[in-house]
């Protein structure tokens, strides 16, 4: 793996040169920074903690078309995600990458997804490594991340200060680490063991944890438990947790008919904290109160995830912390949960 | 500003109180300077409560949030009062809820607050980033002052209140059961200087502005959800026989959805600017808010969730009502 | 890569209704528009399909008949929501869409030799039926086989001819039951969990698979635990609301299970172990 140097003067050059790419980076709205597709170099805005939004759209777009129709026709017209194009998302905090390499594993779980796992093909994951931890809720290192980890990701830059270090770490990092060659130079002697440095300072400076060990066996055994009365007493059933989740991965799928006829069959992001989630036609509700919701966000995440394949879905990102309206802290939800007899 | 021991007492006996199930105020956040709602059955869980410039939340949506679950057979439904500790500002939704006959009168026990300010918690993260330990935020003249990780900071209030409070006209519930301290006086009066430049803007101007905004919008419906008065059993939103909204997030539906929320709103905001506050993307929704309150109040001389007295503005008819600008 | 969200076109050959009323149920008999599907269509009885009308959307229904009757496949559906409601409109000749088979099957490999007993209530024979139409054309390989089966009114039963056919031929058990008396009704009534204590089948080389509504389900799982069925003799059906039906959506999770991926039919000593099953 050849270690480069990016001079940060040659950062607009680099960003230019991706651009015959879909180029995804964050960009700043007001004062939210979220992750978009952009044309000029200068709408990215990379001194950034992390995006409110994770850059997940990217692979899995709020809203997509699978198929396209007329009403009454028997042709299904199948969306071709090919046109999209190559994308590269640049500048991805590393918990975002890992969680990408989470949710392949549900779309690629017996039935292949193919609008997904297409898009990841296309995809060149650029990650841009957490020198300072990002939120006080960061707590990627309690699930196995790392404010510098790799898991996911094509290429790793570490902000040394003058010049990020460009670390490639697949083929496709390989390959775009070539297409740059112009702008990328020899990184100085010992900038390994320095960024190996940083990482450890970095990872120190996370200051939110939980021992994740036992509880993915331990979550059934509390499924009466009066913790998650308790605990989703103040939840507003909105969608803020799972939709800023970078690995929350639930849609639905409706069909959208214009006038004349045409329409289209589309998924888009669901959340199992809606009441209308599981709502049966019969007016049924297996999950009918914010208790049943909450419950299984976080069974899903630490139990069922983990059962099936092997690792708990959920990244330590902090922004459900940070960002719910009544102070729901799943740190504080899972410390109950280990607390809990 | 409240004092902490009377209100731990005052929540006892009120929770202690045989025809009372439940006491809905704050307890200390998870971290930092947050604090969060609080659901007292017993008089053993009062002592956790709190009443401090922190305490944003209005709490007057959690009395029609609660799911009504069918009553197993052989089981009377639990009558019982909740009770619920209201700032000037969430009182008022208390009051629109029961113009709109939400629910009776004698359904809820309010305890009142009158407030003297609670911080823009985005502010005051933004001042004193990455503060983990529990801190405590107290209003002292005018000034808050931050305890935090062993040490004090001063802050002139203005710099960290939040901007509802700098217009609020009523710092002191509406309705109450017993107020928890003395009332206090009006701030200043609300002159609508913040949306004065927006007003001014022609009809291009405005629709970019709020395209901009809208296409952030993930529709995670929080807005809605955290509103009092958006307390309808089924939502016109979820409804999918007749589909009046597509679920599709794009910024046709984003704004159909904002717009449609905005109207439902007209006459019956209550300004508590919860929509605006727990808005993951910024989207400065009680600046639509604000308008139509603005229009009601000079159109029909009409403050909603003022007076139970007051019938709803849109649900009555008067002959004298203006039509002047009816097309 | 085959995509698994492109459904195929079916054509109506014949539709009828099994039973009245707000929430009546409607069979559809229907074939792939294009023969060719049939080259690489193949379920088991227990699957199921995603049954839609591009333009309205798609919901997961059983697919109601045996694989060894060939040709055509049946759906039988009850008018509910949004999408049923327009199934209900169509008549022979029309079409709509079928995407599958989905989800797993009814072991009827490892119940040969044994006996089944089938018990039913309502709309809920529906993913029975496939069963008994396939130990009728697999005779030989199954012991004795009774049915139980109840519905609220002798105009709510289901399949009515088909019951009216066995119970002529003879050739196997078959219990009804209607939950409050009719004039010139011949069979039992009450219900269903009743009339099976009634029957009483025996627990020895026997499986029962049930299906019916929730509350029903509840009372023969207790009922047959009394007649001595181990939690492993004991199947059923589970139904939540599906999208995807292929495991990704995240909706009809019962505990850790996906009920369109590792159901809909599990044996009870699967359910027991978890609490939400039977939410």
């Amino acid at each position: 793996m050849a270690l480069k140097k990016l001079s940060k003067e040659k950062m607009g050059e680099v960003l230019g040169e991706l651009s015959k790419f879909r180029l995804v980076a964050p960009a700043k709205s007001d004062e939210v920074v979220v992750f978009k597709q952009i044309g000029d170099p200068q709408e990215a805005f990379l001194d950034y903690g992390n995006s409110t939004v994770p850059p997940k759209k990217f692979a899995f777009p709020q809203t997509e078309t699978l198929f396209r129709f007329m009403v009454g026709s028997p042709e299904l017209k199948e969306k071709n995600v090919e046109e999209e194009g190559t994308t590269v998302i640049f500048g991805l905090r590393p918990c975002d990458a890992r969680a990408m390499a989470i949710v392949d594993k549900l779309f690629s779980w017996d039935f292949d997804d193919p609008y997904y796992l297409k898009r990841r093909e296309l995809t060149t994951l650029v990650g841009m490594a957490c020198v300072e931890p990002p939120s006080v809720n960061c707590f990627c290192t309690s699930l196995q991340g790392s404010p510098f980890g790799t898991e996911g990701l094509d290429m790793l830059l570490t902000d040394m200060g003058d010049y990020y270090l460009v670390q490639s770490l697949t083929e496709k990092g390989e390959k775009l680490a070539e297409t740059l060659s112009s702008q990328l130079e020899e990184a100085p002697a010992g900038d390994e063991k320095k960024a190996e440095e940083m990482a450890r300072e970095s990872e120190g400076r996370i200051r939110r944890s939980i021992s994740t060990a036992g509880i993915p066996e331990k979550l059934p055994g509390l499924w009466e438990n009066e913790l998650w009365k308790r605990v989703s007493a103040a939840c507003l059933g909105c969608g803020i947790c799972t939709f800023l989740c970078p690995t929350c991965h639930c849609f639905d799928i409706q069909d959208e008919v214009d006038e004349g006829g045409e329409g289209r069959r589309c998924r888009m992001w669901d959340s199992c904290m809606f009441e209308e989630y599981t709502l049966h036609a019969s007016g049924h509700n297996p999950r009918p109160t914010r208790r049943e919701r909450t419950r299984n966000r976080i069974n899903h995440k630490y139990s069922y995830y983990p059962n099936r394949f092997g690792v708990i879905a959920c990244v330590g990102c902090g922004r459900c912390i940070n960002l719910c309206p009544v102070n729901i802290d799943i740190l504080d939800i899972l410390d109950q949960v280990v607390d809990a007899q | 500003m409240v004092d902490v021991n009377k209100l731990r007492e005052k929540a006892k006996e009120v929770v202690s109180r045989d025809d009372v199930r439940l006491l809905i105020g704050y307890r200390p956040g998870t971290y930092g300077f947050r604090a969060r709602p609080a659901f007292v059955q017993g008089p053993d869980e009062a002592d956790e409560l709190i009443f401090t410039p922190a305490c944003v939340n209005n709490l007057a949506t959690y009395i029609t949030l609660e799911e009504k679950l069918p009553v197993p057979r052989g089981q009377e439904p639990d009558l019982r009062k909740v009770a619920v500790m209201v700032k000037g500002c969430d009182s008022r939704a208390l009051v629109q809820q029961m113009e709109e006959k939400a629910y009776d009168r004698d359904r809820i026990l309010v305890l009142g607050i009158p407030c003297t300010g609670v911080v823009d918690m985005a502010k005051v993260e933004a001042k004193f980033p990455g503060v983990l330990q529990r801190g405590e935020i107290a209003l002292e003249g005018d000034r808050f002052v931050l305890s935090f990780n062993g040490s004090k900071e001063e802050v002139p209030r203005e710099e960290l209140v939040a901007d509802k409070c700098l217009r609020c006209r009523y710092p002191t519930p509406l309705v109450y059961d017993e107020l928890l301290d003395e009332a206090v006086e009006r701030f200043a009066d609300d002159d609508y200087s913040d949306i004065a430049e927006l007003e001014k803007r022609a009809a291009a101007e405005k629709w970019a502005y709020w395209e901009e905004k809208f296409s952030r919008c993930i529709r995670c419906y929080s807005c809605r959800n955290v509103c009092p008065m958006c307390y309808c059993e089924d939502c016109v939103l979820d409804r999918l026989q007749p589909q009046w909204m597509r679920r599709s997030v794009d910024i046709s539906e984003n704004t159909a959805y904002h717009v449609s929320r905005a109207y439902h709103l007209a006459g019956r905001c209550i300004q508590c600017g919860e929509c605006q506050r727990v808005c993951p993307v910024d989207i400065p929704l009680m600046e639509l808010n604000r308008k139509f309150y603005k229009d009601v109040e000079e159109l029909y001389d009409y403050e909603p969730g003022t007076s139970v007295e007051n019938p709803p503005l849109l649900s009555t008819f008067k002959v004298d009502d203006r039509e002047d600008f009816i097309l | 890569m085959k995509n698994p969200y492109i459904p195929h076109e079916v054509k109506i050959l014949d539709t009828w209704y099994e039973a009245p009323g707000d929430r009546c149920i409607k069979t559809f008999k229907v074939t792939f528009t294009d023969e060719k599907v049939w080259d690489t269509w193949s379920h088991l009885p227990g699957q199921c399909a995603m049954v839609g009308i591009p333009g309205v959307g798609e919901s997961m229904f059983c697919i109601s008949s045996s694989p060894t009757e060939k040709g055509y496949l049946r759906f039988s559906i009850m008018k509910a929501g949004k999408n049923t409601s327009a199934l209900h409109e169509l008549e022979a000749g029309d079409t709509f869409f079928v995407r599958g088979p989905l989800g797993n099957n009814f072991p009827l490999e490892d119940w040969k030799g044994k006996n089944v007993v089938t018990i039913g209530g309502g709309i809920g024979q529906a993913p029975l039926r496939p069963v008994i139409q396939w130990i009728r054309d697999n005779r030989g390989d199954y012991g004795e086989l009774q049915l139980i089966y109840g519905a609220r009114t002798s105009a709510d039963h289901c399949f009515k001819d088909e019951f009216k056919e066995i119970l002529e031929e003879g050739e196997c058990a078959c219990h009804l039951s209607i939950d409050v008396e009719e004039e010139e009704w011949p069979h039992f009534v009450g219900f269903v969990p009743q009339l099976l204590l009634e029957v009483a089948p025996s627990p020895e080389n026997t499986i029962a698979v049930t299906c019916g509504p929730p509350i029903m389900i509840k009372f023969v799982l207790q009922n047959l635990e009394k007649l001595g069925f181990t939690p492993d003799q004991v199947y059923t059906t589970l139904e939540n609301r599906m999208k995807c039906g292929i495991g990704k959506c995240g909706r009809c999770n019962v505990g850790h299970l996906y009920v369109c991926k590792d159901g809909p039919v599990f044996s009870y000593a699967q359910l027991k172990e978890i609490p939400e099953a039977f939410a």
